[in-house]
């Protein structure tokens, strides 16, 4: 899971240069994990933490937490929840969008609707 | 087109660019006291619950199903501001009106976009709205106010209740705009070797409420620094934000609203920071032309004899935090 801490690690650093608030130290005692632990995450030293502490950092860092949780490997678990419902519709939805590019998905998204004024 | 996520309006072009994407939201403040004299910005206190009209097309307003977008909900006399967020920086022209009112200009609803006055906010320069532009420096907060009792400033210019609500159009820059712009902020970054700071009711008329002029805050709206060509104006996109008065949110959504607001003299006696924003080396427009002729809710409430304000204290605000490389503008309470 190198990429996953490598990412933190750059954006934790980059969001440093202007702010020190985002110190090693300072930023894993405002998601609640130890500074070591924390060092060793950015390191790859360690497996990612659990989702609940993932979501905490993505929102510290302000990234959106499923671009965090997919590089560590893991899926959110209200995504799960989603595809656990549907599992056979889902499965086969995703690998039909699998190899769309992005303008093509993004036409699935549910749009808000403009009507007349 | 226009996506609703996590209560927050998402306006994407990927007609136009991949990283056309603009985020508005709607956020919870305190009123500043409405007695005519300079406020500096007041907090954030969290987003506005948004929702599809559509989800709750049996219990809106037919007016509402035929303008489509969303709604949230205020309290009456409750204040919002907006917050427009570019997460590459991508430039954006956006056009904001209440009740088909202008809030740059006080001029009617228009397409397109008009430099000279310019009704419109260029993004990223222009991180948020708290209300009208009444003049150069100054807007009048956004308050909502019952559809209807004359205080809204749609009511006050057009002298008709007819549409409420707020409405939002956007314009994406052109893509070699943004792409000259990219490589020049890649140079730039080069040089400083610092990371560049991105901006960051149900069915009766009672429910529906407008945006009226509440009390005056120190607020530049900046000058376009693009050119007229430079805005792509066959793409937009468009959005009628329907306000549904907080008592009536429960029986169209089922869900609570949020709680009332802090006054502004609670918030101050907590001790709580208010903000202010300088924009470095930017022109404000002047701003005014029919705006400038708005009564505030109070100014008009003693005018009709009416006590439109629940609570309208004056206070000093002692705490005024300067904001710039990344402060929130946030306020818990």
């Amino acid at each position: 899971m190198d990429s996953f801490g490598a990412f933190v690690r750059d954006r934790r650093e980059a969001l440093r240069q202007t702010d020190r608030r985002y110190s090693l130290r300072q930023v894993a005692e405002r998601i609640g994990v130890e500074p070591s632990y924390l060092s060793k995450v950015e390191r790859g030293e360690v497996a990612p933490p659990s989702e609940e502490t993932i979501v905490r950092l993505a929102r510290e860092l302000d990234v959106l937490p499923d671009v965090l949780l997919a590089l560590a490997g893991k899926v959110s678990s209200d995504l799960l929840d989603t595809i656990r419902k549907r599992p056979l519709l889902f499965g086969q939805l995703l690998r039909e969008l699998r190899d769309l590019p992005d303008h093509a998905v993004l036409r699935l998204v549910r749009e808000v609707r403009d009507g007349d004024w | 087109m226009i996506e609703l996520q996590n209560d927050a309006l998402v306006f994407r072009f990927p007609e136009v660019h991949e990283d056309a994407v603009l985020r508005i939201e709607f956020q919870r403040t305190l009123r500043i006291p409405d007695d005519d004299r300079d406020y500096p910005l007041p907090p954030g206190l969290g987003r506005f619950p948004l929702a599809h009209v559509d989800d709750f097309a049996d219990r809106v307003p037919g007016r509402w199903r035929e303008h489509g977008g969303v709604m949230l909900p205020m309290y009456q006399s409750e204040a919002m501001w907006l917050s427009f967020n570019s997460p590459d920086g991508y430039p954006f022209a956006v056009k904001v009106a209440t009740g088909k009112v202008n809030a740059a200009t006080g001029e009617p609803w228009a397409t397109g976009l008009n430099r000279d006055p310019q009704d419109y906010l260029s993004i990223p320069r222009q991180p948020w709205l708290d209300g009208y532009c009444v003049e150069r420096g100054i807007i009048r907060q956004f308050v909502a106010m019952p559809l209807g009792a004359g205080y809204t400033a749609e009511e006050q210019i057009t002298g008709e209740a007819a549409h409420g609500g707020l409405q939002l159009a956007a314009y994406p820059a052109k893509a070699e705009v943004y792409e000259r712009m990219k490589r020049r902020r890649a140079e730039i970054h080069r040089v400083v070797a610092s990371p560049m700071v991105v901006f960051e009711c149900a069915g009766s008329a009672a429910s529906d409420m407008g945006l009226a002029p509440g009390g005056r805050m120190q607020q530049e709206i900046y000058e376009d620094p693009y050119k007229a060509a430079d805005w792509e104006l066959g793409a937009t996109s468009r959005c009628f934000v329907h306000i549904a008065n907080s008592l009536v949110w429960r029986q169209i959504t089922g869900d609570n609203p949020p709680t009332v607001p802090p006054t502004a003299a609670e918030y101050q006696r907590a001790g709580l920071p208010w903000f202010r924003w300088y924009g470095e080396g930017e022109t404000a427009l002047p701003g005014g032309g029919r705006l400038k002729g708005l009564k505030s809710i109070f100014n008009l409430g003693k005018v009709k004899g009416d006590v439109p304000l629940p609570e309208n204290t004056s206070v000093e605000p002692g705490h005024v935090v300067p904001l710039g490389n990344g402060v929130v503008r946030e306020g818990s309470f």
